[in-house]
């Protein structure tokens, strides 16, 4: 090896303090959100009757600034530190590290004032309104500029495992969060998805299921497979591994969205994707524990005296304990007990405070005593951080596991020969499971208590300290021609050509019949066979191509790009070409009245969905409880669909013309009125405030350019139409005994409620084709 | 640099020649359950796929709840009771296993609109539901005309569809529990509530 000519590097290391510290205050908002409306379900007095801090609306707040705002913060600090390490180069830009840091902030800063104010898109973990989300965009690209600019100018010409998974991260956060974030504003704060119905559906857990993938998952390995070894002081248990399950994982991943929408009106062959596709991606996930894990071996020692490995084996313990339970959900029949329960609570909070939480405090830990170049203040305290923080996991997991599994069980379960519901009120699931919601409470306070100290243990670290930026001498080596892969050998290489032999001959296997689907199963099975007989007999071509690909960082990250489209590709597109009223199975919706619709922005205002699904599933429990289960056509005009992922109440699919007017008056000022027992917070401001009449021309004109066939009303019509609506159920209440000003938010909810269910119209078609 | 690491499971594994940052990698051969698991996923995709998709036996979820409600209202008719003999509900109003039966029923379910008292409106004005220890009805008074509301309800007047919820046995037994305040051939009149 020939060494150029010797510098030195300074790193910078501010943009990683910034970051480290921003992730730990914005850590401590989204728990301190998540204990409060965690309390909420079991004392609804706790949002102290105020429109701002009802459950509805602090939901999403709680998950984006968990997601965005703490994990966010503390993958920008991982990246920012162990990039620069491992590419021996600074941070190309201190204005854009700058840029980055500033503008992520304020956008956090925008998410907490809209999302209380009930400014939301209602997609889950896709809330915030459409100014923020170009906002995050820009940002996510000067990040991405930021990094691939700094890898441009790198010393150490081969990229790490850890660089892979980043680079994995960037591109499809990007391509995730711009796809599903496509939307027609009808105001400067308001927005319609351009996807309704199932396609949005699919888009949104496309998105949703792989912004857990790309966003809590591939940083985090990248980060685990820096962090750990350098804190371990071993090498990395396997390298092959690291290829197999990096590729394995990034091309597995984005095809497991569906699993989000088992047993529903979802079409049953991408049902069977998410499925099948989660159950291939336990083995890949399991492969990231492996290396985390084994290369603790021979450093066990240290579990019992170094904080930092106790957080980092507890963490990737718990990326495994959830990676595996992952595929259990995905499996149809676990997942008819455990969907829209307290079980998968549980299962991202084993993700979120598990991994997520463990692997970001074990890393704090690492880097403190290293940017501020003085000891940690408390070994003691840190550990006393893990103990409760463990503590508080374990409860609040098995707390939330026995209660998603009792209330599933009371939920399914039938009496009189399986004739009728044992539990047929579904308040009576919800007061079963109460003691372990509050149980829950318990566990999430300790966990925050545990990050609070450890809040207090870092201050107390840094302060007085001095900050000191990392240096590292570095050789400048001329390029060597021939080095990298060009466009060619990034393409024409076994490795690559067998992979896409493999995966078109297993599409037409999938996705034809007759004499086509049998040369389609018999191709691939051939290039398998090849493939492996290749692999065994110049095996070493195989792995100089991967080394060379390993220096040439854009094709690399073209590879990893059409790794993860691919899935996103086949489940979509077929969904989006095709005209929406032929996915409408045997009936289609009418669209909704302008007075329905003004209710329906209102129930997304309130995050009504956060606990209402609107999705009876194909299962025999669920038809009994709320009647025929719901087909394709009844949402397809639905922007943004309102399927729901969690039933803290009951399905609303069919709730229309269930009970009357004054029912759902009474239930809305305060659910006790009805419902004794109930958790549901009273919607008293709904009583006070007055419905947004003017505002919906603008959206009608929006929908109709998104396809929903509504007629080409005037503004004026429109406006009268939702009066005259209005004045008819006041007049309905009226008889019925209560007295309300027809302008009234609550008429617009109630008029939305009601038509729930009663909007389809038959089609002719066969209910559903085999 | 770190302390030289101890050899790994096989000595014949190598420790890779290019370090970063300082870190080391094995490149230990994967573990063999670790690799069947990913095969035995991979083939019970296989499998699973052509079982649903292709092999043409499978039924959709859709038509298989069909069949299943289907059966379910089937066992509900076979074990149907003859709602329409008002002589009978009166003999069940005396019996005191079905009124206490009816009465946890009623207790759980019609106490918010009825009260505990079943007064209803006599009680508090304020209540949803009428009262219905009185001789006035506002759907009928006899046990079958009382078996009808119970049991469909009146949905514009917030009085739920039960039997749906309840099956036929409960309603039955909440009607008789209804009845046992009342004494056959009593006076009924019939008023409609404002």
């Amino acid at each position: 090896m020939t060494h150029g000519q010797k510098t030195t590097i300074e790193f910078n290391d501010k943009i990683v303090r910034q970051f480290m510290l921003a992730s730990l205050i914005w850590g401590v908002v989204g728990m301190l959100v998540g204990v409060l409306i965690a309390t909420q379900l079991n004392f609804w007095q706790a949002n102290f009757g105020q429109a701002w801090l009802s459950f509805g609306r602090l939901r999403p707040l709680h998950t984006n600034a968990v997601i965005f705002a703490f994990v966010g913060n503390m993958m920008f600090a991982g990246i920012y530190y162990s990039t620069q390490r491992l590419v021996k180069a600074r941070l190309a830009s201190d204005f854009l590290s700058q840029l980055h840091f500033w503008g992520w902030q304020l956008i956090i800063v925008a998410a907490a004032i809209t999302l209380p104010l009930g400014l939301t898109r209602g997609k889950e973990y896709a809330e915030l309104i459409w100014p923020i989300d170009i906002a995050v965009a820009v940002i996510w690209v000067v990040f991405a500029v930021n990094f691939f600019w700094t890898l441009a100018r790198r010393h150490e010409k081969s990229l790490y495992v850890a660089i892979w998974f980043y680079i994995a991260t960037i591109i499809t956060v990007a391509m995730l969060y711009i796809v599903n974030h496509l939307s027609i504003p009808t105001s400067l704060t308001h927005s319609y998805p351009i996807f309704g119905g199932v396609q949005d559906g699919l888009v949104q857990w496309w998105y949703g299921h792989n912004a857990v993938a790309f966003f809590l998952t591939t940083p985090i390995l990248g980060i685990m497979y820096y962090f750990l070894p350098k804190a371990a002081e071993r090498p990395v248990y396997s390298y092959r591994l690291s290829v197999i399950h990096f590729w394995s994982l990034v091309f597995l991943y984005i095809w497991a969205g569906p699993h989000h929408l088992l047993n529903t009106a979802l079409p049953n062959w991408l049902q069977l994707l998410g499925m099948t596709f989660s159950l291939m991606l336990w083995a890949p996930s399991w492969g990231g524990m492996l290396n985390g894990l084994l290369t603790l071996r021979g450093a066990w020692g240290k579990l019992r005296t170094d904080p930092v490995i106790k957080f980092f084996a507890a963490g990737v313990t718990f990326y495994g304990m959830a990676t595996f339970e992952g595929p259990l959900l995905s499996i149809k029949s676990v997942n008819a007990l455990a969907h829209y329960t307290d079980w998968i609570i549980a299962h991202v909070h084993a993700g979120a405070l598990g991994w997520n939480g463990f692997m970001a405090a074990g890393m704090f830990y690492w880097l403190v005593p290293r940017l501020w170049n003085k000891p940690l203040h408390s070994t003691a305290l840190a550990n006393l951080h893990f103990w409760i923080g463990l503590t508080g996991i374990l409860l609040y997991v098995s707390a939330m596991w026995a209660s998603g599994i009792t209330q599933g069980l009371m939920l399914n379960a039938t009496a009189e020969g399986g004739t009728i519901l044992k539990y047929p009120n579904f308040l009576e699931t919800i007061n079963a499971i109460r003691p372990l919601m509050l149980l829950r409470v318990v566990g999430g306070g300790l966990y925050l208590a545990g990050f609070l100290i450890m809040g207090w243990n870092v201050w107390r670290s840094i302060r007085g300290a001095a900050a000191v930026n990392g240096r590292m001498e570095v050789y400048v080596e001329a390029p060597v021609p021939g080095e990298t892969l060009g466009a060619g050998s990034t393409f024409l290489n076994a490795p690559v050509v067998f992979t896409v032999l493999v995966l078109l001959g297993s599409c037409v296997w999938m996705f034809t019949s007759g004499v086509l689907n049998i040369i389609g199963l018999v191709a691939t099975m051939f290039c398998v066979l090849l493939a492996i007989g290749h692999f065994e007999s110049r095996g070493k071509a195989w792995a100089d191509w991967y080394d060379k690909l390993l220096v040439s960082a854009l094709p690399f990250t073209v590879l990893t790009f059409l790794a993860v489209v691919i899935g996103g590709l086949i489940q979509i597109i077929p969904m989006i070409t095709i005209d929406r009223r032929l996915q409408t199975e045997d009936r289609v919706a009418r669209t909704y009245t302008p007075l329905e619709l003004a209710g329906r922005d209102l129930y997304i205002r309130e995050g009504c969905y956060n606990c209402h699904s609107q999705m009876i599933r194909t299962l025999v429990p669920d038809v009994m409880r709320y009647g025929d289960y719901s087909r394709l056509g009844e949402s397809i005009w639905d922007h943004p669909f309102q399927w729901g992922s969690k039933r803290t109440g009951p399905d609303l699919a069919r709730v229309g013309g269930k009970y009357n007017e004054a029912w759902h008056y009474d239930h809305l000022e305060n659910p006790r009125n009805i419902s004794t027992g109930s958790n549901m917070p009273a919607y008293t401001w709904l009583m006070q405030q007055n419905t947004d009449y003017a505002s919906l021309s603008a959206k009608i004109r929006v929908q109709r350019m998104l396809g929903v066939p509504f007629p080409s009303w005037s503004p004026a019509m429109i406006d009268t139409l939702a009066k005259e609506q209005a004045k008819d159920i006041a007049k309905e209440l009226k008889t019925q005994g209560r007295y309300v000003d027809p302008d009234r938010e609550v008429v617009a909810v109630i008029a939305y409620l009601q038509s729930l269910g009663k909007t389809w119209e038959p089609t002719g078609a066969p209910a559903a084709q085999p | 640099m770190p302390p030289s690491p101890p050899p790994p499971d096989d000595p014949g594994i190598k420790l890779r020649e290019h370090t970063y940052d300082g870190i080391q990698e094995y490149d230990q051969r994967l573990p063999n359950w670790w690799l069947y698991t990913l095969y035995g996923a991979i083939v019970f995709w296989v499998v699973y796929w052509f079982a649903h998709m292709l092999s043409g036996l499978a039924t959709t979820d859709g038509a298989q709840v069909d069949a299943a409600m289907t059966r379910i209202a089937a066992a509900k008719m076979a074990s149907s009771i003859d709602v329409s003999n008002d002589g009978k509900f009166w003999e069940m109003s005396r019996n005191p296993v079905f009124v206490e039966a009816g009465k946890q029923t009623f207790q759980s379910n019609c106490v918010p609109c009825h009260l505990p008292s079943m007064r209803g409106k006599s009680e508090n004005p304020a209540a949803v539901g009428p009262d219905l220890t009185d001789t006035a009805w506002i759907h009928g008074g006899t046990p079958k005309e009382i078996y009808v509301t119970v049991s469909k309800g009146v949905p514009t007047k917030g009085m739920l569809s039960w039997e749906p919820v309840l099956g036929q046995k409960k309603t039955v037994e909440v009607v008789a529990y209804l009845l046992s305040h009342h004494q056959p051939g009593e006076t009924i009149t019939v008023q409609l509530s404002n």
